[in-house]
């Protein structure tokens, strides 16, 4: 049956405080979800009291002024501070986000930060992506044609044509939408979830395409896509603004179309 | 522990290539059920009374049997089918899920059954 209770040995304990340095006049607040697996202990949640002058403007400062000055073992990823790797994505005071997107000053006094939700925890705040990647490759993410490539051009889209797949192709993979999929929750094994859904929607409708038969074949799944209750976190949450949840409501669409 | 890729994994099996069908009856069956929702509530509140005789009366309407059994029956069909997703959703383990989605079936199609078979048997004016 469904586990709605964490197993003992993920429920989270009381972790370590470090207090602010002496002198400061504005604390800032940070709470963080802390695991080693290595340590055989319980996940933690430890509590950074910071300088608030100190910090940058976004939480993804804040966790390198950290890592820099309070604790160097605080393990996460981030790479172009920019949003648009995708690394930092992390569930920040309840929503999944990316740390070097989200500015301090829109939070609430105190930050509470854990790893993207439902998702094996490697360390720190660094989930274990595997799943979610080998989805994205089971959709095919390329163009597949069997039309040979004109030998004197590219293959040619319109304008109208590029602008159909131009927001669906802006996905950064970061995850959060995924994780913020409560169906993703209960059957991430057999459930693609949105941001595979996405992928495979944007390689679908892409005019230069020939096998969107073939890729809606393989989506044709009361598991792979059909788990999908259109509850909509997927939208909500994406940090570029894009929409899997229409995507989705758009292949059941065309495989209806098919139908009929 | 299982030395197998993630991409095995999430390829598993293949796709069922199934579940058009369930998503658009689905749809269609709660499409139908507004208005015959709509009717049993207006028509029932719109009785002189709710007393034996006349529900009776009511029901040995040749109108109101049938819109009753297609209402049984939709509501019935329509059920299942939502059950069946919250058992899909919920229940793991592919033998407790068959065992499961087995008895909400079963049992649907009982009450289904004993529902048309109720309406018959006052239609048809059966002493109660």
């Amino acid at each position: 049956m469904a586990e709605f209770r964490l197993p003992a040995n993920s429920r989270i304990m009381k972790g370590v405080t470090h207090a602010a340095p002496p002198g400061t006049r504005a604390v800032r607040t940070v709470r963080i979800y802390r695991f080693n697996p290595d340590s055989g202990a319980n996940p933690r949640l430890d509590t950074f009291e910071l300088d608030a002058r100190s910090c940058g403007p976004m939480v993804l400062d804040t966790l390198i002024l950290i890592k820099a000055n309070v604790d160097s073992s605080l393990t996460f990823r981030r790479s172009c501070r920019e949003g648009i790797c995708g690394s930092c994505a992390m569930n920040i005071n309840g929503v999944n986000r990316l740390a070097c997107t989200t500015a301090t000053r829109d939070l609430a006094p105190e930050i509470r930060i854990y790893p993207l939700p439902a998702l094996p925890v490697v360390k720190d705040l660094v989930p274990d992506l595997s799943n979610f990647y080998a989805q994205y490759a089971s959709v095919k993410p390329w163009l597949q044609t069997r039309t040979p490539v004109p030998a004197d051009r590219e293959r040619l889209q319109s304008k109208e044509e590029q602008e159909r797949i131009d927001r669906p192709a802006a996905c950064i993979l970061c995850a959060c939408c995924s994780t913020a999929c409560p169906s993703y929750w209960w059957n991430s094994e057999r459930f693609l979830g949105p941001a595979a859904l996405l992928a495979a929607y944007r390689w679908i409708i892409d005019s230069r395409d020939e096998a969107g038969g073939e890729r809606l074949d393989e989506l044709e799944d009361p598991f792979r896509l059909y788990r999908c209750h259109t509850i909509g976190n997927c939208t909500d949450v994406c940090p570029k603004d894009l929409n899997p949840a229409r995507a989705i409501a758009e292949i059941k669409k065309m495989l209806l179309e098919r139908h009929s | 522990m299982s030395l197998r890729s993630p991409l095995g994994k999430v390829l598993g099996v293949g796709s069922a290539k199934s579940g058009v069908q369930h998503w658009w009856v689905q749809r269609l069956t709660a499409v139908a059920l507004v208005p015959l929702s709509v009717w049993f509530v207006v028509s029932l509140l719109s009785l002189p009374s709710f007393d034996h005789a006349t529900v009776v009366a009511w029901m040995s309407g040749s109108w109101t049997a049938l819109l009753l059994i297609l209402l049984v029956l939709t509501c019935a069909w329509h059920s299942q089918l939502g059950v069946r997703v919250v058992v899909e959703d919920y229940v793991h383990g592919a033998a407790a899920r068959t065992v499961t989605l087995v008895s909400v079936l079963f049992v649907h199609t009982l009450i289904a059954a004993a529902g048309v078979f109720a309406v018959l048997k006052v239609a048809f004016g059966a002493a109660p």
